[in-house]
Order: structure tokens, then C-alpha cells, then sequence
């Protein structure tokens, strides 16, 4: 049952964000693409003529995507909640290694932004999972999904996340990373065809890791977990169509002090 | 008696080097390193713990030895006019006067080894002697006399026997003797190449290195005025919660040699030296000796001096990760990982318990061979295709393949799982965040320690920022020397080999670390093996600009406000620890 969801992650990922576009038209009073528009999209990309700039380029996006892949399978399998947060840092880095192994500034660019944005969520993430260890003594989330939830103890912690989200999947305010308006993608620009499919179902991927992150949060309460993600998948939405974004050094400093603090706070709180 | 000829024969080897051709120093030089290397396994793999006694004549060569060497700093104190040396070599002489005076009554071992020092002899010799092979080529391409260069592979020989000395040693004195040899190593390879800013970068480490040696004479003065002993496992047993003073200087004498805030500029100034002097100061000799005294003395701290050293540490650790981002000199970022690092392995060598005693001997020695392997390439980087700043770097990808998989290889095993620096980095988180529950004061130094590695894994993308853009133009070919790949690719065994060890003993799940080690071989077969044939190759889109663009690395300055910031806080956490020493 686990493998053959491990194996269709790409299709959720693609249907959850199939629907964030229809959700997002409707909040802005658009009808919106179809729901399967990603894979048609995909259908498309995968038709065209390969082109690249140079191996290392294309290297990392497929081994990006390979690693984005074996975190949420780890996760699905109720691997050490610690390891994978390491080795979704991994998957990032390689995703900054390919902005840099092409001679372009948008490309340079987005990665430094990527970097930053790393800085800024990497260690508020270590300390959500230092959390749950307070809780439940144990970084297995297998173990973790099994306890009843403990979003009351961990709420700072909770908002904390909340910070992260816009930042992984790219919403505004915090979207600084790829600023289709202003770096026209970041990374992204180089890529095209077949290799720009690797990117954009990476990104699928991504959506599937940060819910399951938070699922976390709901213990093994799976309606509480259905509300869960229906709101913040609303909230998130929300605040990407009522916000602007916020610059690069900005989005570091609101979201390493905010969060900081946050989860600081919260397992002081918690030691008490 | 091997441990005596770990000792001694590196000394015998340094002196039969000097008067030799070049043929023979090459022939000689091999031998000598797989004898060491030879012994010193032989050591580690029949052994559990040695003791040993020197002969009272021993002691006497000691005495006059150590006097040389502080008449030795006196000397040059004066021919160079620095205050500075003056004054603390002549605090040193006086106040080994007065050791010498007093007459301790308990007695044990000169010789002690246990196994954290076996780990260090290991690392001192099989990683020193990788190296000493490599200085051997990059010694014979620099422009001195033949007899000089025999001499630079002499004193690392003779580095090494002191390092050999320093770790096995259990008497406090000989101790001395061993910290201060080492800080005449390095005076003598910092300022190998008798330039002014060599020097002057030399009298410099020299008398930072001595307040050192004050701190661990002023801790023998303690020590056997109120402990009556000159011997660590004496005092560490007898020692009382409500005077740790010996403890304390200790502690400040580990700070010195690992380079820590305020103590940084004597390793940084350090760079000015030829590479393998870099690499063996790093790697695996002089700041190894910081986590390595900390670790030995931990089981004397009291709670809240092993909580001061913890802060200390991982304080050093993210400040120094933090200025490290405004440099720009390949060595120099280079350094400033290694001072953080090593604030990383003294903060958990604080902690003292049996897993932080792993993890710190983990990441010794897997620092040991990342920073190898690093200096090596900032060498050939620097001997090969004359590059020394991180702007210069363009295109390296086109200009060398295998510089560029060293390099990958190199800031991979610091900071990414299945390696020892990331096993390091794991299980001391686990660790805190487990200790946290019984005292919430852990989580600041965790915080710490958090920021520290993300800054870190910042820092090292600095450097892979330039790297990997390929270009049309066309580079010479040049062929990179035997020695220089032979060594380099014997540090990635190294680091192969260490994964297996690190499995061995089940710091990671097994999956964790066939995971991990699939996709990094993956990605270096792809990247450097893997040919993509049937895809056409375009130049960069850019958005259609036209104009040409030259690309930089990040850049970050640091307000003068945070650096004093830094530097007065590690210099408050240091009086702590002193005063917690008294109290």
C-alpha cells in the first residue's frame, strides 16, 4: 500500500496543485484551468526537443528531484523525522547547485535568494522536530503518527511552521526565491522541455512533503488531519492572493527572528 | 615500546632528513611515513592501554629542552623587537622557575594512553604522513635552496613526534613541553617563507600561542600547590568542585590552540605559509589539540563549568561560521571553518558523556581528512593554475574535473550525510534536544549550534558558487602531478573508508546511510562519468541580454557593531570560566 502511493506521489502532488490553481482562480473570480492542467502541461513538456546547457545543469535538477522523491517516501515509511529534514536539505542544495553550474545571473540569483530562504527555515524546521521529540521522546514519525496530536503543546512551534509554508511552496509574501516578475523564475529559467518537467514535478513533490510535515501535527486524528489541511491549504492560498512580496533580506530576518523566537519560546514553555 | 618509537623516531627522521639530495629526500621521505603509518596501526589495532614511565635522565632533557625553547622565544623576541613575545616569554620563564621549585608528592604515569588518544595518534600519523607525501611535491616547485626545502619536511617530521608526544602523555609537565614544542612548529613553518608579513604573522601566533603556555604553567602552579600533583589523571581524580582553577586555564589553554574568538588571527595569519603548513595545522596537528585537551579533562567539570565551555563553543561556532561569509581568500574561508568547527567539537567534548565523547572523536578525525583534502586542492589550485582568490575560480569545471569532484568531495563530507562531520552534527543534535528535557538552559547552545551549520553550509556554497558554470573557451591542458592525485585520492579512501567504520558502529540506521551514500555516488557518476549524448547543447538563455555579465559570488559585510559584539561576549564567557574556577 505504501509503495504504490510512494510510486504515485508525482500524480497527487500534480492533482493537489492542479486544484490550488483552480481554488486560486475562483478567490480571484477566474474559472481557472482544468484540474488535470498540470499533467496536460507535462504531456506537452515531455514532447519537445531536449535542450540543455550543459550535463552538470540537468544532473542536479534530476538528482533534486530523485532526492525530493526518497524524503517523502522516507516519510510515508515513518523514517527519523531529524534524518529527513537533513536530507530535504540535501534535495535543496542540489536544486542551488544547479542555479549555479550555468553562466546566468537569474539563475545565480535565484540561488542565492534559494540559500537564503534555506537560512531562514532550516533551523526553525530542526526545531519543530525537536518538539515532537519533547512530546513523544522518539523522532520516528511512525511512532509520532501513532500518538494522539499535540498541536495544543507545540502551538508556537505550529506558527512557527506556518512561516516555512509559503516559503517551500513559493506563495507570496514569501516567494522572494523565485519572483516570476522580477528574476523570472530563478533557477528555473534555464531549463527547458523535458528538463523543465523534472523542476515542475519536483515542485509536486514539494506541496505532498510540506502536508505531510504538517499531518505531523495531527497525530493520528485523520479527520483533525483532513480539516487541518484543507485550512491552511485555504489560509495559504488566502494570503498568496492578498499579499505582496516581501524582499529577500526581509523574508530572512521576519522569518529566522519570528520563528526563533516562536519556537524558543515554546519549548521553554514546554521544559516548564 | 612502540609508543616510544612513535615519539622518538619522528625526531631521529627529522634529523637524518636535512643533508640529503632530493632523490634520496623523496625515497627516504615514503619510507619514513609507512613506518609510522606501519607502528602506529600496529598500536592501535594490538593495544588497550599503555603505561610507561620515563627514566629520571629523561626528565632532565625534558627541563633543559623546555628552557631552550623559552630562551629560544626570548631571542627571537628581542631580534624582532615585539613586546608582546617579550613579556610573555619572559612570564613563562619565570613561572617555569618556579614549577621547577616545587616538589609535587603524587606519582603516576608519564605515559598514559587510552582511547581517546589512540584515535589522536591515528589521526596525527597516518593523515600527518599523507600529508608530509604531499608537501614533498609542493615543497620541490618552490623556489628555495635544496637544503631548506629538506628542512621543511624535517620540522613536519619532527611536528609529528611532538603531536605523538603531546597525546600520550598523562604528566602535565611533559605536557608543557610537548604545547610549547608545538607552538615553535608552527613559528618556525609560518614564517618558513622570511618575508615581513610571514614574520610578523609568525610573532603573532608565537605569543598568542604563549598565553598557552602561561595558562597550563599557572594551572601546574595550582595544581600542585593545592592538589599536590603534576599528573592529569591524579588531578582529574582528587579534583574539587570548589576550586577547578587548573581545570579552568586548562580550558583556556585548549581555546588558545584551537583558535577560537578572540584567539582567531594567529591561524588565520597563518595562511601565509606554504599549503601543507595550512593542511597540517588544520588537519592533524596544533588546533586538534583544543577538543582533544577539553575531552580529557571534561570529567572534572562541574556542571556549570561544562555548561560555560558548551555556551563558549557553540558561541564560536556560529559567530565564526558568521564571519567567515566576508572573506574571500579560498584558505581564509578555509580557517574560518576550522575555528568554528572546532568550537563545535569543544562545546560537545564539554558535554562529557560517553556518545559526546564519540562524536567528537568522530568529527576529529573526519575534520581531519575534509580539511586535508580541501588544503591539497587550495595547493594544487595554487601550484597548478595559479588561483588563489574565490573570484578567480571561473570556470573550473572546463579547466579540471578532477579539482572540481575533490573540491565537491571535500565540502560534501562537511556538511552531508553518510559523513562523519554530518553524524557529528546529527547525534549532537539528538543529543541536546534529549538533555533539554532535563535542563532547559541546552537550548541556547542547540539555537547556536542550528544557525552555526546552516551559516556553514552557506559559506561552503561561497565557494562552490563559481566553480561549476562551464565555458566554451578553450584552457590549456595542464596534467595535475602524480602526488598531488595520489594523495588526494587517498584521502577520498579515507573518507570511504570511515563511512564503513561510522556503519560499523551504527551511528546512523543502516538505511540512513545506504540512502544517503546511493544518491551521492549517483550524483558523482552522473556529473563526472555519464555522458549526455543525444541532447543538444544551447548557450544561456539569460533573457535574451545581450550584454555580458560577470558573475560574483554572494558577498556579506559584517557591521563592526557585531564583531565587537562577538568578540566581547566570548571574552565575558571566558572570565566566567575562570571565575567559576576560583569559586
Amino acid at each position: 500500500m505504501e509503495y504504490i502511493l510512494i510510486l504515485l506521489l508525482p500524480i497527487i502532488g500534480g492533482l493537489v496543485y492542479g486544484v490550488e490553481r483552480v481554488v486560486r482562480a475562483r478567490m480571484q473570480n477566474r474559472i481557472g484551468p482544468p484540474i488535470l492542467q498540470p499533467f496536460y502541461d507535462m504531456f506537452k513538456l515531455l514532447g519537445k526537443e531536449p535542450i540543455m546547457v550543459n550535463s552538470y545543469h540537468i544532473v542536479f535538477a534530476l538528482m533534486h528531484l530523485i532526492t525530493l522523491w526518497v524524503v517523502v517516501a522516507l516519510i510515508v515509511l515513518g523514517y527519523s523525522l531529524l534524518y529527513i529534514i537533513f536530507l530535504h536539505l540535501l534535495s535543496s542544495l542540489f536544486l542551488v547547485l544547479a542555479g549555479y553550474s550555468v553562466n546566468s545571473v537569474y539563475s545565480h540569483i535565484g540561488s542565492n535568494r534559494e540559500l537564503q530562504t534555506i537560512v531562514a527555515y532550516e533551523p526553525i524546521l530542526i526545531f519543530v522536530a525537536i518538539g515532537f521529540y519533547m512530546i513523544y521522546g522518539t523522532f520516528d514519525i511512525a511512532i509520532i503518527r501513532e500518538q494522539s496530536s499535540a498541536i495544543g503543546e507545540l502551538l508556537l512551534l505550529f506558527f512557527a511552521f506556518l512561516l516555512i509554508v509559503p516559503i517551500k511552496l513559493k506563495k507570496s509574501p514569501f516567494d522572494a526565491s523565485e519572483a516570476h516578475q522580477e528574476i523570472v523564475g530563478g533557477v528555473e529559467l534555464e531549463f527547458s522541455g523535458v528538463f523543465f518537467e523534472i523542476l515542475y514535478m519536483a515542485r509536486w513533490i514539494e506541496y505532498v512533503f510540506i502536508y505531510l510535515l504538517l499531518f505531523l501535527f495531527a497525530g493520528d486524528n485523520i479527520l483533525f488531519a483532513t480539516v487541518l489541511f484543507v485550512t491552511i491549504f485555504l489560509l495559504i492560498n488566502l494570503i498568496d492572493n492578498a499579499t505582496a512580496r516581501v524582499k529577500i533580506n526581509h523574508l530572512v530576518r521576519i522569518v529566522l527572528i519570528g520563528g526563533l523566537s516562536l519556537s524558543i519560546i515554546n519549548i521553554v514553555w514546554l521544559w516548564i | 615500546m612502540g609508543i616510544q618509537l612513535l615519539i622518538f623516531l619522528p625526531l631521529l627522521f627529522a634529523i637524518t632528513l636535512p643533508f640529503n639530495s632530493i632523490r634520496v629526500r623523496n625515497v627516504v621521505t615514503y619510507i619514513y611515513v609507512f613506518f609510522l603509518m606501519f607502528i602506529t596501526l600496529n598500536i592501535f589495532l594490538n593495544s588497550s592501554a599503555i603505561t610507561l614511565n620515563f627514566p629520571h635522565i629523561y626528565h632532565q632533557i625534558f627541563i633543559f629542552i623546555d628552557s631552550a625553547v623559552l630562551l629560544y622565544f626570548l631571542h627571537q623576541a628581542l631580534k624582532y623587537k615585539n613586546k608582546l613575545v617579550l613579556l610573555f616569554a619572559l612570564v613563562q620563564i619565570i613561572l617555569f622557575g618556579i614549577v621547577l621549585l616545587m616538589e609535587p608528592s603524587a606519582n603516576s604515569y608519564d605515559i598514559l594512553i587510552d582511547s581517546v588518544s589512540l584515535v589522536m595518534l591515528l589521526v596525527v600519523n597516518i593523515i600527518g604522513g599523507i600529508i608530509i607525501i604531499y608537501a614533498l611535491k609542493y615543497i620541490a616547485s618552490e623556489d628555495f635552496k635544496e637544503c631548506k626545502k629538506n628542512l621543511f619536511i624535517a620540522i613536519l617530521f619532527f611536528f609529528l613526534g611532538v603531536m605523538n608526544l603531546l597525546v600520550s602523555t598523562n604528566n602535565l609537565e611533559i605536557f608543557f613541553l610537548a604545547f610549547e614544542l608545538t607552538t615553535l612548529c608552527s613559528y618556525i613553518l609560518i614564517r618558513y617563507r622570511l618575508d615581513d608579513l610571514a614574520v610578523q604573522n609568525a610573532l603573532r601566533a608565537l605569543w598568542m600561542n604563549q598565553i598557552g603556555g602561561v595558562a597550563i604553567l599557572l594551572a601546574l602552579i595550582a595544581s600542585i600547590m593545592y592538589y599536590e600533583t603534576i599528573y592529569l589523571d591524579v588531578l582529574l581524580k582528587v579534583v574539587d568542585d570548589m576550586f577547578l582553577l587548573p581545570i579552568s586555564l586548562l580550558i583556556i589553554a585548549a581555546f588558545v590552540k584551537g583558535a577560537s574568538i578572540p584567539f582567531d588571527r594567529w591561524l588565520l595569519g597563518a595562511m601565509v605559509a606554504p599549503t601543507p603548513v595550512s593542511a597540517i595545522l588544520h588537519s592533524a596537528t596544533m588546533v586538534k589539540i583544543a577538543p582533544y585537551l577539553i575531552l580529557k579533562i571534561a570529567p572534572a567539570f562541574s556542571p556549570m563549568l561544562a555548561m560555560l565551555v558548551l555556551y563558549f563553543g557553540s558561541f564560536v561556532f556560529m559567530s565564526a561560521s558568521i564571519l567567515a561569509l566576508s572573506k574571500d581568500f579560498f584558505k581564509e574561508i578555509l580557517g574560518y571553518s576550522t575555528i568554528a568547527l572546532l568550537g563545535f567539537m569543544m562545546a560537545m567534548a564539554a558535554l562529557g558523556t560517553e556518545e559526546a565523547i564519540q562524536i567528537v572523536l568522530i568529527l576529529i578525525v573526519f575534520h581531519a581528512i575534509s580539511k586535508a583534502l580541501l588544503f591539497f586542492q587550495a595547493g594544487i589550485l595554487e601550484k597548478v593554475y595559479h588561483l588563489k582568490y574565490l573570484h578567480d575560480i571561473d570556470y573550473l569545471a572546463s579547466r579540471s574535473k578532477l579539482v572540481v569532484f575533490f573540491v565537491l568531495v571535500g565540502f560534501a563530507s562537511l556538511t552531508l550525510p553518510p559523513f562523519g562531520a554530518f553524524i557529528g552534527k546529527f547525534s549532537s543534535i539528538e543529543l541536546l534536544s534529549s538533555l533539554i528535557e532535563e535542563n532547559i538552559f541546552y537550548v541556547f547552545p542547540l539555537a547556536f549550534i542550528l544557525l552555526g551549520s546552516v551559516f556553514l553550509t552557506l559559506l561552503y556554497f561561497k565557494v562552490v558558487t563559481k566553480l561549476l558554470p562551464k565555458t566554451n573557451e578553450e584552457f590549456e591542458e595542464v596534467e595535475i602531478p602524480f602526488t598531488y592525485k595520489f594523495t588526494s585520492f587517498a584521502l577520498v579512501a579515507l573518507l570511504i573508508g570511515g563511512v564503513y567504520v561510522s556503519y560499523l558502529y551504527s551511528f546512523l540506521g543502516t538505511t540512513e546511510i545506504v540512502i544517503s551514500s546511493v544518491l551521492i555516488v549517483v550524483t558523482m557518476l552522473m556529473l563526472f562519468v555519464v555522458n549526455f549524448k543525444n541532447v543538444k547543447i544551447v548557450k544561456e538563455y539569460n533573457c535574451a541580454e545581450k550584454d555580458d555579465k560577470e558573475l560574483g559570488a554572494f558577498y556579506f559585510e559584517i557591521p563592526a557593531l557585531y564583531k565587537s559584539i562577538i568578540t566581547y561576549s566570548v571574552i565575558v564567557l571566558m572570565c566566567m570560566i575562570l571565575i567559576v574556577g576560583v569559586l
